[in-house]
């Protein structure tokens, strides 16, 4: 496509990569289709090429957001669908990061949208605060209905009490270095998260489990924490940049002193974000770390088909939807592994239709954009209640927050996995 | 009559007629003369003296004729190359001598249009003239061309009222290696058109899909007999008549009939002999979709039937008369009707086919203005 | 670049007033004003062309889309309507003064009928989501355009779209039952219903390829099939462009009709393997991916054919899919081929020219000594079996002298294919991109001919004026 950044403009690296995948796009459309925004509102601005053409205007003209750019570009739920249907090869995730950085640094939003993004900034990436959040939320919760009004900072503080879990369970430290059981076959470090570990800690406590069973020793260094994707996604480069670089540094560390086979993510949004380190830092200082971290980062079931995960019980006879996450499937192109796997243990999945469709969670959206994210929501429920599963088993816990509130009970694809190689039952479905 | 040879010729004429503002009768062979009104024109154009073939590339499956070439002539040069007309043109009542430009005019089509498109669908180019004796083209020698306004379309089933075809060109496809044939003997129409919906649902590219209420006394079955047709290499059509046969059982017995028993039974539906209409009954021809064949039937009892396309073409034969007429109008409901044969006095009266929305009768009007100005083609024919 | 109609003064001057009267009309929502959130609306498919046009509207039903309509014709503004822009041709270019009326929210499935084998759709729904509301059952809906992903039946029954297995199924055209129309006045009426050929002339034809000149669809009645058991994909490599369109021949030829038999050169294999990851031979200067259809003992016995008679032609390599996901890779690299070749040039202009098939061999000659004296690159692939040429023509957007050579480049290989008795467009329309080559292949009269056809539906011309016709010559639009 035609771009038009004058010769002063192209010095600046950043314009110059957006100006590369903007060159890219022929225009053809075939991502409107597959964008969930698109589906439910059906209107050009809600599509990848939409937001496209209006980035690259704001981009080209060098103004400051408007309200309007800030509108289309935050409707976006950064599934990464588009970059999966798209021939040419448009890497849209890298272009919608930069708008998203230009929106955060050049517009101002409304005060209560500040102040709850900036909450919500707060308080996420670090466990402590949020499990504190999380608890105030809890006893929120039933007050929901007494918040007044149909603006957007009402809808948007109820669906925040909505997300609450009703039990918040008690805190599994996880940081240190967990040695492998019988002879070690290798070493991991294991991306301990944020969020996820206050809102079920049994996830990162199978994949140890699961990987020291398997005769790996994990570590987790205390000085890394939140990947930063959710800052990140939120356009506020700098606290971003800031966790990354500790996550960085901290496994950076590691290899340096005893070698790693691997960084394990368990969280598919954190993954796509620690995969992408080495192009977040590549004008950085810590460029070259940052590419080995990169280099080394798998998912969980990346890591397990690579350790050739091999079960050791009988699976009941479940049938398990599997939802494939979008930083899975669009982010890291992992679409086959997690089924797999879950056969190998016996299981019979079945995948829910319209699977390229996000389940409304993305991040901070379900928070941020809830309307939206409800009727996404509402869309893959009937879907995945069409495939008749027990049980729906997801690579990521927004997934798995927004799909359990309301569907049937969801787990963490390597909390099935464990269980079948000699782990517990998952809690979730201690019932089934 | 008129019968020029040339294109030219044909243009000279009507140009002549055009200035003179006489009415022209449209027609080729005249096989269809009896079809919708009575033509209100004292002097005839015939293109039966335009005839012959000018291109035919079997292995680019394209074939031009002059519009008065005869269907039989085409059909044995195709042979020759082991090809077809894809739509299986009939001779409607038996009969026969249809021209080329006579079929596409009138937009018939036989049992394989179900599968496989009518003479419609398979036009790709024409050449014709105008009522004011201007020649034009639309489309052209392709199998794929969405250049321009489509008129091909539009002068197919036009009836001779839009323009005179002097030369069609059309899309041929290789004859099948073989064919077979099942017979379903079941006990009414909606079961008979439930058979062929399953025949036609059935992944195993149903050709014909037709049913004779009154039954097939050649193969002495009394009650009504449902048809389905398989063409294709023979290999395939072995597989596929067991397959299908697995499929239609259900719905009654079914029989397999085979070499020029089949040939002739799939004629005599193309042809619609099987309708045995008498002389002096009129006959309709009725499209509708085929899951409302049944109701339509039964709103006619008395009538003579004939089914094809899966139930969705249904003859009709019965009494020439306005009540009869009326019943067969009622019974057609959202589908189309066509009186296709009936003495003068009734077709002169009533309605020969449905009418067209107000919104769109007045383009039509200005659609017809424009290609034939002085009303001189054919008319009438179209009750306009 | 194309010299589209000057805008109407009286109603860029009246602007305020039209929007006010739009917005009466329909939901907030479904009007779009600001000049921000109208810039995505300047182009389609066809980027290289881009135009501003008065408002968006992107109505909810049939109704609203009259009142749409009806209100424009009275106050003289024209109308340019779009489904999912995915237009290669343009046909979606909006007009400065013109309103684009948007059918993208009308996406439901009203209907859907197995024994009678049709469905009733709203214009906004894909192509495929038909075949995917009906797969369930066994059934699909036959043309399937390469975007069929994005594009909508509306604007398919628009521009008549083909696709790749229309060798067998035909295209739109011969796949619909009955539209729902509205005309410019904003009369809403049925054509056709759910039957086969009704009487009277045939207007559902007419409409069929008319890219938006006689009026607007928002309701489709199109036929659906039952697929066949079972289908594969072979892919068949050739040293030169030439031996392998003699394969194309002899196939057809043998009295085999394959399902889909298309055709791609090597410039255009590599950047779809590098999609696709579908296998495609690399090696090779052209490949065939020849369908065929049926129970799988069907499918070897054709494909047996099928090699044999490529074996005759040095093949340097033959390969049969494997399994469903093989047939599915292969044919994401062909339906993904034009998005393709933007990872090996930023632009490309997407020819859609239609010759003969005993023709191929010379014209692709042709054409790649036309790509050596326009210094452009050019990728190729099409739908072999009949003829419809896709040369892809790469340029850079950023260089107003390399469009201005694609645009002549491409002009000249369309007036090749009129030569040898082929056409401008073989699927992807007329729209603004092949509009002034009409006289290529039409006389003046018989432009002047369709062009009072298009008089009959829309005196006014408000319907997407400046496509298809060249503005030359033409008495409406000079007079406006």
């Amino acid at each position: 496509m035609q771009t038009n950044f004058t010769p002063e403009q192209l010095q600046d690296p950043e314009l110059k990569v957006a100006n590369g995948i903007l060159r890219t796009c022929v225009h053809c459309g075939f991502c409107t289709a597959t964008c969930p925004t698109f589906v439910e509102l059906g209107d050009e601005l809600d599509s990848p090429r939409g937001r496209i053409y209006l980035i690259k205007d704001m981009l080209e003209s060098g103004r400051p957001a408007s309200e309007l750019e800030a509108r289309h570009i935050d409707r976006c739920l950064s599934c990464l669908s588009c970059m999966t249907t798209c021939p040419s090869g448009v890497n849209y995730m890298h272009l919608v990061d930069h708008a998203r950085r230009h929106v955060e640094e050049t517009y101002t939003r409304p005060l209560p949208e500040r102040a709850l993004r900036s909450v919500l900034a707060m308080l996420l990436p670090h466990p402590g605060r949020f499990r504190w959040a999380m608890r105030l939320a809890k006893l929120g919760k039933p007050l929901r209905g007494l918040i007044p009004g149909q603006g957007t900072t009402a809808k948007r503080l109820r669906a925040m009490l909505e997300l609450a879990p009703e039990h918040i369970p008690a805190p599994q430290p996880v940081t240190g270095t967990h040695p492998a059981e019988g002879a070690r076959r290798g070493r991991v470090a294991m991306l301990a998260g944020c969020a996820q570990q206050v809102l079920d800690p049994e996830i990162n406590a199978a994949t140890i489990r699961l990987l020291t069973r398997m005769g790996y020793e994990v570590v987790v260094p205390p000085a890394a924490g939140c990947c930063g994707a959710l800052t990140h996604h939120m356009g506020r480069h700098d606290p971003a940049m800031a966790t990354a670089r500790a996550n960085i540094l901290a496994w950076d560390a590691e290899i340096a002193a005893g070698g790693l086979d691997g960084i394990i993510v368990n969280a598919s949004g954190c993954g796509t974000t620690v995969k992408d380190y080495g192009f977040m830092f590549r004008n950085e200082p810590e460029a070259e770390a940052a590419a080995r971290v990169s280099a080394l980062a798998m998912d969980i079931t990346e890591a397990l088909a690579r350790f050739d995960y091999t079960p050791s019980r009988t699976a009941p006879p479940f049938t398990v939807a599997y939802h494939s996450a979008c930083s899975l499937q669009h982010g890291q192109k992992i679409t086959a592994l997690p089924k797999q796997l879950l056969a190998k243990a016996g299981f019979v999945v079945k995948e829910p239709a319209e699977g390229h469709l996000c389940c409304g969670s993305a991040g901070t959206y379900n928070m941020m954009q809830p309307e939206i994210s409800a009727k996404l929501k509402a869309r893959k429920l009937a879907n995945i209640r069409r495939t008749g599963a027990a049980v729906v088993a997801a690579g990521n816990i927004g997934c798995l927050t927004q799909i359990g509130a309301g569907g049937p009970p969801t787990v963490h694809t390597v909390q099935l996995l464990d269980w079948m190689a000699g782990g517990p039952k998952p809690k979730a479905i201690e019932g089934l | 009559m008129i019968a020029p040879e040339t294109e030219q010729g044909v243009a000279e004429a009507i140009r002549a007629a055009h200035d003179a503002r006489q009415p022209l009768a449209i027609e080729g062979a005249g096989s269809k003369r009896g079809m919708l009104r009575p033509v209100r024109a004292a002097e005839t154009l015939t293109t039966r003296a335009l005839t012959g073939i000018t291109l035919y590339k079997p292995a680019e499956l394209v074939i031009s004729a002059r519009a008065g070439t005869p269907i039989a002539e085409i059909e044995a040069a195709l042979a020759e190359k082991g090809q077809q007309i894809i739509s299986e043109p009939p001779s409607p009542l038996g009969v026969g001598g249809a021209t080329l430009g006579g079929i596409a005019a009138t937009n018939l089509s036989g049992p394989r249009r179900i599968a496989w498109g009518s003479m419609r669908d398979h036009m790709l180019g024409i050449r014709a003239v105008k009522g004011d004796g201007e020649v034009f083209r639309s489309g052209g020698r392709v199998l794929k061309n969405v250049t321009g306004l489509d008129l091909c379309k539009l002068l197919s089933g036009s009836h001779g009222t839009l323009g005179v075809l002097t030369e069609i060109t059309f899309k041929v496809l290789p004859a099948a290696e073989a064919t077979g044939t099942l017979a379903v003997s079941v006990p009414d129409v909606a079961a008979g058109v439930r058979a062929l919906s399953a025949g036609l649902g059935s992944p195993f590219g149903v050709s014909g899909a037709a049913l004779l209420p009154g039954g097939l006394a050649s193969l002495g079955l009394a009650g009504p007999v449902a048809l389905l047709r398989i063409e294709d290499f023979a290999e395939s059509v072995t597989y596929r008549k067991g397959r299908l046969r697995e499929v239609l059982a259900p719905y009654g017995d079914v029989s397999l009939v085979e070499g020029a028993a089949a040939r002739s039974l799939w004629r005599g539906v193309r042809d619609v002999t099987f309708l045995d209409a008498a002389p002096d009954e009129a006959v309709w021809r009725l499209s509708v979709a085929p899951s409302a064949a049944a109701a339509v039937c039964a709103a006619l009892p008395g009538a003579k039937l004939m089914l094809d396309w899966g139930g969705g073409l249904i003859w009709v034969a019965g009494e020439a008369s306005e009540a009869m007429h009326a019943a067969v109008v009622a019974a057609t409901g959202p589908g189309s009707f066509t009186l296709f044969r009936a003495p003068d006095a009734l077709r002169g009266a009533v309605a020969v086919m449905p009418a067209e929305p107000a919104p769109l009768a007045a383009i039509s009007a200005r659609v017809k203005a424009l290609l034939d100005p002085a009303g001189i083609l054919n008319p009438g024919r179209m009750g306009r | 670049m194309i010299r589209l109609p000057a805008p109407k003064p009286e109603v860029m001057a009246r602007r305020p007033q039209i929007l006010a009267g739009l917005a009466a009309l329909v939901p907030a929502d479904a009007l779009i004003t600001e000049e921000l959130r109208l810039r995505p609306y300047e182009t389609d498919g066809l980027a290289a062309y881009r135009q501003m046009p008065l408002a968006v509207v992107l109505p909810r039903t049939t109704e609203e889309v009259a009142a749409v309509l009806r209100f424009c014709h009275q106050q003289g503004v024209r109308v340019i309507p779009r489904g999912a822009g995915t237009s290669l041709s343009g046909g979606a270019l909006p007009l400065a003064d013109a309103v684009v009326v948007g059918l993208m929210r009308m996406n439901h499935i009203l209907d859907i009928n197995f024994e009678d084998r049709y469905a009733v759709v709203e214009a906004g729904v894909t192509n495929i989501g038909i075949t995917q509301a009906v797969a369930g059952d066994g059934f699909f809906y036959a043309p399937d355009p390469s975007s069929q992903l994005a594009c909508m039946i509306g604007g398919n029954v628009m521009m008549n779209s083909g696709g790749a297995h229309c060798l067998k199924y035909g295209v739109t055209a011969n796949n619909l039952l009955g539209v729902k129309f509205v005309t410019i006045e904003g009369e809403i009426f049925e054509v056709g219903g759910t039957h086969l050929d009704g009487a009277g002339y045939d207007w559902l034809g007419l409409i069929t390829g008319s890219e938006g000149q006689l009026g607007m669809v928002t309701e489709v009645t199109v036929r659906i099939l039952r697929g066949p058991e079972g289908a594969r994909a072979m892919l068949a490599a050739f040293s030169s462009i030439p031996i392998a369109g003699q394969a194309v021949d002899a196939i057809i030829g043998s009295g085999i009709i394959p399902v889909a038999l298309e055709f791609m050169d090597r410039p255009c294999i590599h950047a779809c393997e590098a999609f696709a990851h579908a296998g495609y031979p690399l090696d090779a200067e052209a490949m065939l991916i020849i369908e065929v259809e049926g129970s799988v003992a069907e499918q070897d016995a054709l494909l047996a054919r099928i090699r044999d008679i490529c074996a005759q032609f040095s093949p340097i390599s033959m390969k049969v899919a494997e399994s469903a996901e093989q047939s599915l890779a292969i044919w994401k690299g062909r339906k993904g081929a034009f998005g393709a070749v933007g990872r090996i040039s930023p632009d490309y202009l997407c020819m859609d020219g239609t010759i003969p098939t005993g023709e191929l061999p010379f014209v692709l000659g042709r054409i790649t000594q036309m790509s050596e004296q326009y210094g452009l690159g050019v990728a190729n692939v099409f739908h072999a079996g009949d003829g419809n040429l896709h040369p892809l023509i790469m340029f850079d957007a950023n260089d107003p002298a390399s469009f201005a050579k694609a645009e002549a480049f491409g002009a000249d290989i369309l007036k090749l294919c009129v030569e040898v008795g082929g056409c401008l467009t073989g699927e992807h329309g007329v729209g603004v991109e092949k509009r002034d080559l009409m006289t290529v292949q039409f006389t003046a009269d018989e432009l002047d001919l369709q062009r009072a056809i298009k008089s009959a539906f829309d005196p006014a011309w408000l319907l997407n004026p400046a496509k298809v016709f060249p503005l030359e010559g033409n008495k409406v639009l000079d007079a406006a």
